[in-house]
């Protein structure tokens, strides 16, 4: 017992301290307004500053615990005195700062069911000589109303949410709902096996049962088991107060000190942003007149602010020589390749100086692009951003972490930037697709994407009517104008206006949320903000445009958990109540967005996305092997692995068995990529249906109805209407009875099953013509759209592959950059076309293609080095909108582009 | 297509002197003035202004030897180019003046006077159109000497020959940019026919008149070949040779000696000059530009289209062509636009860029260039 570890949850009280919101200056305060013991007090509520916007982010990392505190002194670990205001007014006011009781019982929390979603997937290695434990708990029967329709049984009546131990059926404490009371006991643990409930032997198959039988009293016995030996697949900080990483810590944390030492480190280097009013300079101004705005400061350590005489020079004269406005000046400074990027604002002018060695030449005005892209999105117009001193320190706070990520060549985490000479021997080469403006999407089999569009739809229709035993007569607070859903920075879903995934995806890239839902051990993000999106014009009256915008506010909600993000924008005014200033998020919907993403969740689509992820290198596409080398045939062949399919069902039965549990645990390697190109997207069976007896009672009689099988919400549904005389019978209910393992059960074994099925008829095509795969790669990218198709991350070790992709990569740039003559000309008016200095050859390039050999790398046996010889094609479409597509492939028998990007169009779409 | 070329002294931004090309007006002095303070302004802060883009046009600048500041502006040119331009100017100001001139300065009005002929040189130079039938070498055994003269020498001296036209005969001392640029040779342009020149560089000896008989003493004998030489402009190869009817247009580069062969009209339409045909040079140009240099010609042996000299067929010298042991990456390119088709395929160290009609599939073009590409090189005829 000595030896013995814990994981325990970073309880929200701990992390307030070390976890101040990001904007926030009266911190202090916030905390003191509302009741601990207020569970009701959405976790986010202190992450809540004064102008409305809130950012939340709790991680795990995981911390060592040298003994863990016994304590058998049986309590009532559950106190009752939560008494959830309901107050019928819901919708008629809006949420007041710090008015965190305002709650309506109509707004079923759902916040716990997230966490224990999240939380309760850790490993554990259960021996059988634990600690045990008697825990009496209070059944709070009030609970009962306020949980929302994915709350298991456990969570209901105990506070706890359950889960199973690997490769058992002993339940394990997965997570707590109530935070406050659970924790603080330090009675029950993460990770406990609960061995009986009131001497009832409770195992995964008897344990809703028994919880049922339950219900009706006042207070519980549970009978726990300490389990010792924890793998922890994280290594655990020592100190527990740096148990945030650093890229979190950057994030969340404005701190003077910190900010002037990064300020003056990036002053050293050749970066800098300055904003300028070009109107009403005088000779006799001061030195640094007209500057609106720069950063790193001050003024006279900013190179591009000592400048500045140089390119507002450059700017007028150019203009008055050529009639064009200067766009990029290339220059060396401390002989060091730097590029500055000119942008143009109603006589005010933004420059941007980058140098070579960090962002190419090719990407910088692509990177630039989308900065200020999101700098419109999140305060309207650049002038607005740099204008206005309320949002000097917001501003000065992205930059610190803009321009260190960008000096140590991409690393969110650094704090420091890179030796220049180590820079300058490895200059860093951005990816030709992580530049583009566009979400790189996941294509899924069309069952899966239309559970997620199902969601999704229900989540946008807000049609809270049914939730009510009296008619809401009044206004809501919020349209939805559009939901996204991602997935380690990929892309699933999007109900999306174009302009505004674009947007989306502008922001949670450049403010590194992909980053953190990739790379983070992410329980909770809440991010809540007023934003300006394309498709309302920023928000700003357009005379000419016969369309009018809705007068009101929007606002970007974006809920992450795991690896998952959602990101849902939202307008106050129109057709809803009207926005006031400063608002803040409302709870209900905040929850509503989390309970969304949680059942998204529940639907194992995560899994499948990783699924694919990790199909290596992707089923359209092959890795570069020796010329006269045998070639893996039958690689990509579905049709003849049956027997195959058979024995990978059994054999990942175990496998997948443990994710269920643990989601931190990795996928054991040993699966080739032969058994992944097999079953991408099958899940294997799971040995819970047991479960479905009990507690999904009309289910069987669903099958009668419909031959197709009905899923997820789409299922609840129609058994709803099918059961349409048990009138008692809503979702909600449907939910509460059935605990969340059932309910999980339930859908995946489900979508498992059709998703099997699908798999038959989805045979992954082949995109080039010949009988063997000769694709290495390819891009498509649909800059209206807003989306690129990829193939999933290639993770081979081909050194072969790598340098004939950076090539790709570097070449695709410069044919992307051919193709924008083509487009330009395109978008002329016949007028400017007679006046256009353009060159007449290059407008009307449609197909642009290099052959390139390389030497065989991997093979390091020979002593005459093979060849490979690949294109590198480009192919622009501009009918009915522009879209272009990229490819590498292998040189072997002439390739149709028209014919490629046809197929991938249809095997892609799902 | 529009361009400027600013000359000025680097210390005292004294102007040496302005061109302009195109369809433009002469730059205002005070403009002159402001692009060169901007370049001085930002050596102040350890700074080196290299370029500056606007959405057509292209603003280059460099200093040369800490003393002269070259300024070149142009439209619908890539600053690489561009910068290459400038390179070449200031090798032509060598070319006439000598280094040791252009960096002591001690006169800038003789520098002024000497450098016109320069300047002509460069104006033929930014005119990329240049296609001049002209036949160099040295008489007899010199001509290998010659072609180890470096390809931006090749080509200044190639236009220089060209510039002034108002003798049928030139002397001229010039320095050469790499191989002396401190002593200067005498440059012989003899001109034979019309449009067929002999040039030579000696030293002070033998005389003018004595360089112009023996010329034509040796050349009597094969003036007819120059004759009918002359003929072949603009297709710039022998009739003998048949092209695939596809073929527009091609351009034939040697990235080693920095030479190449341009032909507009490979075609046998006697008579039949359309004005397509300048834009046709200009197709290719651009996609050796765009295309060709960046993926096909490896680094640092760029050859930008302007140093390498217009190549005529059963003429003088014959070079050999040392193993190529450069690993290129890049083997082929092309571009397909709705009106046309560009291929270029490279073999060691000669390029071929063929401009197709647009009907063409691409699949074919492959093995027509190919094809032409061999034929050109491999044809005892022809000498390249």
């Amino acid at each position: 017992m000595n030896e013995q570890q814990c994981l325990i949850k970073e309880t929200p009280k701990d992390h307030q301290d070390n976890s101040e919101e990001e904007w926030s200056e009266d911190e202090s305060s916030s905390n003191s307004e509302y009741s601990d013991s207020d569970s009701s007090v959405p976790e986010w509520e202190s992450s809540l500053d004064t102008s409305g916007q809130v950012l939340y982010i709790d991680c795990h990392p995981f911390v060592k615990q040298s003994q863990a505190t016994e304590n058998d002194k049986p309590t009532n670990a559950f106190v009752k005195s939560q008494i959830r205001q309901s107050t019928r007014s819901k919708f008629l006011k809006l949420l007041r700062r710090r008015d965190s009781k305002r709650r309506s019982k109509r707004s079923r929390s759902l916040e716990s069911s997230q966490d224990s979603n999240s939380f309760g997937k850790v490993t554990f290695q259960d021996h059988e000589n634990g600690e045990i434990k008697e825990v009496y708990l209070v059944i709070n029967r009030e609970n009962s109303s306020k949980y929302g329709r994915r709350t298991t049984l456990s969570e209901l009546l105990l506070g706890i949410s359950l889960s199973s131990f690997p490769n058992s059926n002993r339940v394990m404490i997965a997570g707590f709902t109530t935070v406050n009371e659970q924790k603080n006991e330090k009675n029950i643990k993460i990770g406990d096996w609960l061995r009986s409930i009131d001497d009832i032997e409770v195992n995964i198959n008897n344990i809703n049962i028994t919880l049922e039988q339950l219900s009706n009293k006042n207070e519980v016995k549970l009978q726990l088991q300490r389990v010792v030996g924890i793998e922890v697949t994280k290594e655990p900080p020592v100190n527990e107060l740096k148990n945030q990483s650093n890229f979190v810590y950057q994030f969340l944390n404005y701190d003077d000190e910190e900010q002037s030492r990064i300020m003056e480190m990036i002053s050293a280097a050749a970066v800098g942003i300055l904003f300028l009013d070009l109107e009403n300079l005088t000779e006799e101004g001061s030195e640094f007149e007209g500057v609106i705005y720069c950063y790193p400061r001050p003024y006279e350590k900013n190179i591009l602010c000592q400048t500045k005489g140089i390119f507002i020079t450059l700017s007028h004269l150019l203009c008055e020589i050529t009639k064009s406005k200067p766009t990029l000046s290339s220059l060396t400074y401390k002989d060091i390749l730097t590029h500055v990027i000119y942008n143009n604002y109603n006589g005010k002018l933004l420059l941007i100086m980058i140098p070579d060695h960090c962002v190419g030449a090719n990407e910088v005005k692509l990177v630039t692009a989308e900065l200020i892209r999101m700098l419109e999105f999140m305060y309207q117009t650049i002038e607005k951003c740099f204008g206005s001193r309320e949002f000097t320190m917001q501003v000065d706070h992205f930059f610190a972490r803009f321009f260190t990520k960008i000096l140590s060549h991409g690393d969110w985490s650094s704090t420091e930037i890179k030796e220049l000479n180590i820079n300058l021997q490895h200059p860093y080469q951005m990816c030709f697709e992580e530049v583009l403006p566009a979400a790189s999407f996941v294509p899924l089999p069309n069952e899966t994407q239309m559970q997620i569009d199902d969601a999704l739809t229900e989540l946008e229709a807000s049609d809270y009517r049914d939730w009510n035993e009296e008619p809401l007569d009044c206004q809501r607070l919020f349209t939805i104008l559009g939901s996204a859903l991602y997935h380690s920075g990929y892309l699933l879903a999007s109900h999306l206006i174009h302009g505004d995934l674009i947007d989306v995806h502008s922001f949670c890239r450049q403010q590194g949320l992909f980053h953190l839902s990739k790379t983070e051990p992410l329980r909770s993000l809440v991010l809540w903000r007023e934003v300006f999106p394309f498709s309302c014009n920023r928000s700003i009256e357009n005379p000419d445009s016969s369309y009018k915008i809705p007068d009101g506010r929007r606002y970007l909600l974006i809920i992450g958990s795991g690896k998952d993000l959602l990101a849902v924008i939202m307008e106050a005014g129109g057709c809803t109540e009207p926005a006031e200033d400063k608002m803040g998020p409302d709870a209900f919907y905040v929850e509503e967005v989390q309970a969304t993403l949680s059942h998204i969740q529940e639907l194992g689509i995560p899994d499948l996305v990783e699924r694919w992820l990790a199909t290596n290198p992707g089923q359209q596409v092959t890795v570069p092997e020796a010329p006269n080398g045998k070639k893996k045939s039958d690689f990509l062949s579905f049709t003849k692995s049956t027997p195959q399919n058979q024995s990978r069902d059994s054999n990942t039965t175990s496998s997948r068995r443990t994710e269920v549990t643990s989601i931190l645990k990795r996928r054991s390697s040993d699966q080739g990529i032969l058994s992944h190109a097999n079953s991408m997207f099958s899940l294997p069976d799971e040995e819970l249906h047991s479960e479905d007896s009990n507690s999904q009672g009309g289910y069987s009689e669903r099958s009668e109805v419909s031959d197709e099988p009905v899923l997820g919400r789409r299922a609840i549904r129609e058994r709803k209407n099918y059961m349409g005389s048990d009138e008692e019978e809503s979702d909600i209910e449907d939910y509460r009875e059935g605990s969340q393992l059932s309910n999980g059960s339930y859908d995946l074994s489900d979508i498992r099953q059709s998703l099997l099925n699908e798999m038959e008829e989805v045979q992954p095509l082949c995109l080039t013509a010949g009988k063997e795969n000769v694709l290495y790669h390819y891009v498509h990218f649909d800059s209206t759209e807003g989306i690129l198709l990829l193939p999933p991350e290639c993770r081979a070790n081909s050194l072969t592959l790598n340098t004939i992709l950076q090539n790709f990569r570097n070449c695709s740039h410069n044919i992307h950059k051919l193709f924008q003559n083509t487009l330009r000309f395109k978008n002329m008016s016949a007028q400017d076309m007679a006046k256009s200095l353009m060159n007449k050859s290059l407008i009307a390039i449609k197909e642009h293609g290099v052959l390139f050999e390389c030497e065989y790398k991997d093979d390091c046996v020979r002593a005459k080095p093979l060849k490979i010889t690949y294109w590198v094609i480009g192919r622009l479409f501009y009918m009915p909108y522009p879209r272009e597509m990229y490819v590498c492939y292998q040189d072997t028998i002439p390739q149709n582009l028209i014919d490629i990007a046809f197929k991938l169009g249809i095997t892609l779409s799902g | 297509m529009s361009a400027h070329l600013l000359c000025l002294t680097s210390g005292s931004g004294l102007p040496i002197f302005t061109r302009s090309k195109g369809n433009t007006e002469t730059l205002p002095f005070s403009v002159i003035g402001s692009l060169n303070a901007v370049h001085m302004y930002s050596k102040s802060h350890k700074m080196a202004l290299f370029s500056t883009s606007t959405e057509d046009y292209c603003f280059v600048w460099n200093e040369f030897q800490e003393s002269i500041v070259l300024i070149g502006i142009a439209a619908g040119c890539t600053k690489e180019v561009l910068q290459k331009v400038l390179q070449s100017c200031f090798n032509a100001m060598v070319l006439v003046v000598g280094f040791d001139e252009i960096c002591s300065q001690r006169n800038i009005e003789r520098l002024k006077r000497e450098l016109r002929i320069a300047l002509n040189t460069y104006s033929e130079c930014v005119d990329s159109m240049f296609s001049c039938v002209l036949i160099h070498g040295r008489i007899a055994a010199a001509t290998e000497n010659w072609w180890n003269l470096s390809s931006d020498e090749l080509k200044l001296l190639t236009l220089l020959a060209s510039a002034e036209s108002i003798s049928a005969n030139k002397d001229i001392p010039v320095f050469l940019p790499q191989k002396s640029p401190n002593a200067a040779f005498r440059f012989v342009a003899i001109t034979l026919i019309s449009d067929v020149q002999v040039c030579c560089l000696c030293g002070p000896t033998p005389s003018l008149e004595e360089i112009e008989f023996f010329s034509a003493q040796c050349f009597k004998s094969i003036m007819e070949n120059l004759g009918s030489a002359v003929h072949c402009y603009p297709r710039n190869f022998p009739t003998t040779m048949q092209m695939d009817t596809g073929i527009l247009g091609l351009l034939l580069v040697n990235t080693k000696s920095g030479k190449y062969m341009i032909s507009r009209s490979p075609q046998q339409l006697f008579g039949k000059r359309t004005t397509s045909g300048s834009h046709r040079l200009d197709i290719l140009r651009s996609f050796y530009y765009q295309a060709v240099l960046n993926y096909l010609v490896i680094q640092g042996d760029k050859v930008v289209l302007d140093t390498a000299d217009t190549q005529i067929s059963d003429t003088v010298p014959k070079q050999e062509s040392e193993k190529n042991t450069c690993s290129y990456s890049g083997k082929e390119a092309y571009w397909c636009s709705e009106y046309h088709k560009c291929h270029a395929v490279r073999i060691n160290e000669n390029i071929l860029c063929v401009l197709y009609n647009s009907s063409i599939p691409t699949h074919a073009v492959r093995l027509v260039t190919q094809k032409t590409l061999k034929m050109l090189i491999s044809d005892k005829q022809v000498c390249w």
